[in-house]
């Protein structure tokens, strides 16, 4: 998932500022129109007549009139200003967004077949949210949703089994940038290069409410991937307005939905009044009446504007951390599901193969990872024992056996690497995107690696061309960075270091036995089995050839004021469940 | 006259030609295709399918001959193309951001005429006072302050600590966007805010933006003022008796003027350059932000665009100047109607 907060705005700025002043143009204020959403159910008009002609009836009128939200209400309206950050957002459709700031909004305003459920951490779990049951077959090939009776669209449209088929065409159509996950399901893949119609492998049933979906091969995580944006449920307005939806008054079946057109400057949402509830039951009754997203274009204007009382939250520019952490709540205590952390081209005679290996192991052992933290990131990373975070089912503390510092270890095996014929013939480039704030961790590695007499030089790239540069087969030590799209270990293992990735984001790892266990994995159904396979594939990456160098796991960035809102927490994918937050009087 | 605005019309087309055209071929000696920035940025990798996508979408793999006749033919037919970005057109932008952009504009340039020549006045007439001194240390220090760097003092000053004090609402500034959250802004005579509201959002980007200017203004004023006063006939005007504020007023402004009038007029296109910073240091939705963001974006439609425009405003202005100074002084004219 690509996150789109810059902070170097201001440098890009310098350069833009040679060649800008001020155009003509008529008196054409924003936009943002007064059009009300098409909500306005029985129900509501119900519940204010009933409020007028006040104490007719006894007992359950008070219940009803606490989900009377905008009617002055506990809610209160929530100003955002920490979750656009540098641009407005591209997108706001599910079909087509690929940043987790949209994803804020998106995943507010639908609910998907499944939902992560984090209350543990440690293990977190697919739970079924508009689909009442999930089942798949043994190999994870034909998965089965049965959807939830009553489930609606805040227009009163009823969500059934052909709500998804259509939603999931139309995601196809529209071929956003995630739309290749649909060649997970059969015929996804003729389907988005035109060769066919439809998805031959998506069957709906509305009279039994079942969804059956065959997939191009056995895939047991999907469960998780079906819960994912692209796969949400839109109305039928949606499909009928295909990529001008997200232009309009956005609603869907999730707490809230758009109060008028979105601008760049504005999105505002307001809750859905036919919205049932969320997993567990819960529904939220105090839930906020408002919440107004802005658009801030600079990191440190919306730190100020929160610091100046205008908003109730802030993303937290790198220079204001200890500032925010020592005078407002914060979400830096949350582990993000992205990894930080430099890749092994195992093709590269100086650092790939068998006889490299103790030199791969004495450079992961010789990395003092906190120093980088606390130098670098004044510590708002978790400095990493794996890839693989905590947060994707399937994760085990501790799992890397290189990444702990330990010079002794380093040196010791450094001795023994040179003392079995390895020479280094001139030092090693660590290379990094230039300009993008990786040049400290660079220098605090080599300083590391010197320390016991490995030789290593920093090898900056253009940040444009470094990635296809890597995939081109440049990697020798490279960095990288991934955020999951997904939380599933196959979205680390498979698609980061999987031989069916090489030269895409794989740059340059092949292994059979590490491939074998991540496609046993995929396949594997009983999740704690599948878990010791996908943790057995990571030994093999990080121990037994230690072709990849964990440096740190990502945290949140929001700030807060805990004394006003309540509830705001960040999930392990980054997001923020909106209907859960309270505001003080 | 009507000639020389004629041939200085004709002028800017290809003015707005080399600069767009330059632009344009500037984009294709950077390195990296811009399908692999739309796709991914910096911090991530970008998938394959993805990149091909895009190229395939915008035409990216064209050559650059193809890409930048297509351009221009759509540019001719009043068409600015299609934000890689947002999938807007760019006109529209243009339409949405440029109203923003000058209104403060304008008051950038009411503070600068007002404040500037004000203070500038009075340092001249007060020469050596302790008044006089402090413009003009304070002058030199506003000018030299980066425009960002101000913004972010100054909403530290007046909102930031001000809420942090606790101060009423009234006495505490705004730092980010144009009006409330959920209002839409009402602009009386298209640049006069309607609410007190609204006037809390707009002091701190228009006193930022006319911050450099305001300085330079003051100090020409204060120079060129001197420099009157002790003209000739400004002696023979205190000889025959009249009063100080005749003499300044009636004989000298009027003289000092002119160096100041066509200095604000040139001095109109930095202003509007630092526009870049100030709307973006303050959330400002107008057409510096938006160049500042597709530049980062590498939003080619949009930055040749609004750049487009933008030159030809500053064109506009730059014939605006030269009319205007050929008018107040005749031996401009006369010389450029000798020209052949």
């Amino acid at each position: 998932m690509n996150n789109t907060r810059r902070s170097t705005k201001l440098l890009a700025l310098a350069a833009a500022s040679a060649l800008v002043l001020v155009a003509c143009g008529s008196d054409d204020s924003t936009d943002s129109g007064d059009s009300t959403p098409t909500d306005t159910v029985e129900e509501t008009t119900d519940e204010t007549t009933a409020d007028t002609t006040d104490t007719t009836e006894g007992d359950d009128a008070p219940e009803e009139t606490t989900d009377t939200a905008g009617e002055g209400g506990a809610g209160g309206e929530f100003i955002d200003l920490g979750t656009f950050v540098g641009d407005p957002p591209e997108h706001l459709d599910p079909a087509l967004n690929s940043t987790l700031d949209a994803y804020q909004v998106i995943n507010a305003v639908y609910d998907g077949l499944t939902e992560i459920d984090f209350a543990d951490p440690a293990s977190p779990a697919v739970v079924p949210l508009v689909a009442e049951t999930v089942e798949s077959n043994e190999d994870g090939s034909v998965w089965t949703f049965t959807i939830k009776e009553g489930a609606q669209f805040s227009d009163g449209e009823e969500i059934n089994a052909s709500t998804f088929q259509n939603s999931w065409e139309r995601a196809a159509e529209l071929a956003g940038d995630y739309s290749y996950l649909m060649t997970f399901i059969d015929g996804g893949a003729e389907r988005l290069d035109g060769t066919a119609d439809t998805m031959t492998g998506i069957e709906a049933d509305d009279a039994t409410r079942t969804l059956t979906v065959t997939l191009d091969a056995p895939y047991s995580n999907f469960d998780a991937v079906a819960g994912f944006q692209l796969f949400f449920p839109v109305p039928q307005a949606a499909i009928d307005a295909g990529a001008e939806w997200e232009n309009q008054v956005m609603f869907g079946n999730g707490p809230y939905q758009l109060e008028a057109e979105r601008s760049d400057e504005e999105i505002v949402l307001v809750p859905n009044e036919n919205w049932q509830g969320d997993f567990n039951g819960e529904t939220w009754d105090g839930k906020l009446d408002a919440i107004v997203f802005r658009t801030q274009t600079d990191p440190d204007t919306g730190y100020n504007a929160f610091e100046a009382g205008e908003g109730d939250n802030a993303n937290i520019p790198p220079g204001r951390i200890q500032d925010a952490e020592e005078n407002w709540s914060t979400t830096l205590d949350t582990s993000i599901l992205g990894s930080y952390h430099f890749v092994i081209n195992d093709r590269d005679e100086r650092i790939g193969g068998d006889a490299n290996l103790k030199l791969r192991q004495a450079i992961s052992s010789a990395i003092d990872r906190e120093e980088i933290n606390s130098a670098v990131y004044n510590g708002s990373r978790t400095t990493s024992t794996g890839i693989v975070p905590e947060g994707i089912p399937g994760f085990t503390p501790d799992l890397c056996e290189y990444c702990a510092y330990d010079l002794e270890q380093a040196q010791g095996l450094y001795d023994e690497w040179v003392a079995e014929g390895g020479v280094q013939d001139g030092p090693l480039p660590i290379q990094f995107n230039a300009d993008a704030g990786h040049e400290p961790v660079v220098a605090i590695i080599i300083d590391n690696l010197a320390a016991i007499g490995i030789q290593a030089e920093a090898q900056p790239f253009p940040s444009e061309t470094y990635f296809s540069e890597l995939a081109g087969g440049a990697c020798v030590i490279c960095r990288a960075g991934w955020f999951a799209d997904y939380p599933t270990y196959d979205n680390f293992m498979y698609d980061l270091f999987h031989s069916d990735a090489l030269d895409g984001n794989n740059y340059g790892f092949v292994n059979e036995e590490f491939d074998g266990l991540v496609d046993e994995a995929k396949q594997t159904t009983d999740k704690a089995a599948q878990a010791e396979l996908f943790q057995q594939s990571e030994d093999v990456l990080l121990n037994q050839q230690t072709m990849a160098i964990p440096i740190n796991w990502y945290r949140g960035d929001y700030a807060y004021d805990g004394d006003r809102v309540s509830n705001f927490t960040q999930t392990p994918q980054g997001l923020i469940f909106w209907e859960q937050i309270t505001l003080a009087e | 006259m009507t000639s020389f605005i004629i041939r200085r019309l004709l002028l800017i087309i290809p003015t707005v030609f080399v600069a767009v055209s330059f632009l344009f071929l500037i984009f294709y000696a950077l390195p990296g295709d811009p399908a692999t920035l739309i796709a991914g940025g910096a911090d991530r990798n970008p998938n394959p399918i993805q990149i091909q996508q895009i190229t395939e979408q915008y035409g990216l793999d064209d050559p650059i001959y193809v890409q930048f006749f297509d351009y221009w033919k759509n540019v001719l037919s009043g068409d600015l193309g299609q934000s890689f970005q947002q999938g807007r057109s760019v006109n529209s932008i243009l339409v949405d951001k440029a109203p923003n952009s000058i209104r403060l504009a304008m008051w950038a340039l009411l503070i600068e005429i007002v404040v500037g020549l004000a203070v500038g006045l009075y340092s001249a007439i007060r020469r050596y006072s302790v008044a006089d001194k402090l413009t003009t240390v304070g002058t030199a220090a506003l000018s030299a302050i980066p425009v960002f760097v101000l913004g972010f003092i100054l909403q530290y000053m007046f909102a930031v600590y001000p809420n942090k004090q606790g101060w009423p609402e009234w006495m505490r500034l705004r730092t980010s966007g144009i009006a409330a959250p959920r209002t839409d802004e009402q602009w009386f005579l298209f640049f006069i805010p309607t609410g007190p509201d609204q006037w809390r959002y707009l002091v701190l980007p228009a006193i930022t933006l006319a911050s450099v200017s305001t300085a330079l203004a003051a100090r020409m004023m204060r120079g060129s003022m001197l420099e009157t006063l002790g003209a000739d006939y400004m002696r023979t005007a205190k000889a025959k008796g009249l009063s100080e504020r005749r003499i300044v007023v009636g004989h000298g402004l009027r003289n000092a003027m002119l160096p100041v009038v066509t200095l604000i007029g040139l001095d109109l296109g930095a202003t509007i350059g630092s526009a870049v910073l100030t709307e973006t240091v303050f959330s400002w939705p107008g057409l510096g932000s938006t160049i500042a963001d597709a530049v980062g974006n590498r939003d080619l439609p949009v930055v040749l665009g609004l750049t487009l425009a933008v030159v030809v405003v500053y064109s506009l202005i730059n014939l605006f100047v030269d009319v205007s100074y050929a008018w107040f002084d005749p031996r401009v004219r006369l010389g450029a109607g000798d020209e052949p």
